[in-house]
């Protein structure tokens, strides 16, 4: 069996290509660990065009029904480790299955960012969180950290200093690049303590998160500091190592595409938060995948 | 449903993305559920955090059970719903 396509993510971006392959009448599959991506920790949309507004949960919900009416094949709980040529074509491992095809479109969107230091996924869920609108009132009078100063980092950190008795902010870099409006309400809070151009190194604890480790990146000297939570804010990443092969990638890892949504691979093609699009959305996404798919059709169309 | 009515009861925080779905489900599923707002009692977030030995929400306790997040798998299996 060789596809005309495989979809690989199951966010907004994969999921409209999967509806408009479909309609497009192409032998489709698509391939997703998940459904909707990022969207499912957005509490509140108010920007989807026809829906005044929707939990992220539930606009999944709605996405993903709408594109099991139509005609493809889906696989879900499958993580692509290989992509590679074969020929013409392409040929996907997900590590339990092979999968062929004439053209691919991946649109695996972002995960936050780790930090890939001892006790991180160790201690996730018992005082490490990448989720301060869900957990920020299980830490009412402890003290905690948030690793990240950007503003996502702040926002953290505001929704921190309702319930935490101290918070420190962490940065990698000298200066951090949260807005200064942002960072004189955390000042004003008077239980904030910012602390930059440090490394963390180490999140230790028994049965619960009990400390943190950070090193001084100019001096070199490490401090320890007692604290019940870590919440960890430094950005979204895109995994493409299945892929890197193929594709091009921009400096902060991104898939290099043109306005078709083609990367330098012909026959391959990138959709939604994955691609060095400047401008992250939920509509722009549906946007990019409904375009590759476009790309693809016409692909198929002159091979 | 069993005979008997299930006991449920869901810790969970106004703001959880995943508690909304979670209660929402049950609403849906017409499941009798105790909803704990462990951001307000303090009482109860200690309990769950002893139960489930862990800091995140949402988590349901279905007949002494404790499930961790929205598994909806393991509370269909609990609740017999298809």
């Amino acid at each position: 069996m060789i596809y005309d396509v495989i979809i690989i993510g199951g966010g907004p971006a994969g999921i409209t290509a999967g509806i408009y392959a479909a309609r497009k009448k192409l032998k489709t599959l698509l391939i997703t660990k998940e459904w909707g991506g990022q969207i499912t920790k957005a509490v509140d949309i108010e920007n989807w065009p026809g829906t005044k507004k929707i939990s992220g949960i539930d606009l999944m919900k709605q996405m993903t029904e709408h594109l099991k009416n139509f005609e493809l094949e889906i696989k879900q709980d499958r993580e692509i480790i290989d992509l590679d040529k074969k020929g013409e074509n392409f040929v996907i491992n997900d590590g339990e299955e092979k999968y062929e095809a004439k053209s691919v479109i991946i649109a695996t969107g972002k995960v936050p960012r780790l930090l890939n230091i001892p006790g991180e996924s160790e201690f996730k869920g018992r005082g490490v969180s990448i989720c301060s609108t869900c957990d920020a009132p299980m830490f009412k009078d402890r003290d905690v950290v948030v690793v990240g100063g950007g503003n996502a980092g702040f926002n953290v950190a505001l929704d921190m200093i309702k319930y935490a008795k101290k918070v420190y902010v962490l940065d990698f870099f000298e200066e951090m690049k949260g807005d200064p409006i942002t960072k004189d309400k955390l000042v004003k809070s008077g239980i904030v303590e910012f602390i930059t151009n440090v490394a963390v190194k180490e999140i230790k604890g028994t049965k619960f998160v009990e400390s943190l480790i950070y090193e001084d990146r100019k001096t070199g000297k490490d401090t320890e500091i007692n604290i019940g939570g870590v919440f960890i804010s430094v950005g979204m990443a895109a995994k493409v190592e299945f892929a890197e092969k193929l594709v091009e990638l921009n400096k902060i890892g991104e898939i290099v595409i043109d306005k078709d949504n083609n990367t330098k691979t012909p026959g391959l093609f990138a959709a939604g938060d994955i691609t060095d699009i400047k401008y992250e959305q939920i509509v722009i996404a549906c946007g990019e995948g409904a375009k590759a798919v476009l790309a693809a059709t016409d692909y198929l169309k002159n091979k | 449903m069993n005979e008997t009515k299930p006991k449920v009861r869901v810790f969970s925080t106004p703001t959880c993305p995943y508690c909304v779905a979670l209660k929402s489900y049950l609403q849906e599923h017409n499941v009798e559920f105790e909803y704990i707002d462990v951001s307000q009692d303090l009482v109860a977030q200690k309990e769950m955090i002893e139960k489930s030995g862990q800091y995140g929400v949402p988590v349901a306790e279905i007949n002494g059970e404790i499930i961790i997040g929205f598994n909806q798998e393991r509370i269909n299996q609990l609740l017999n719903i298809k």
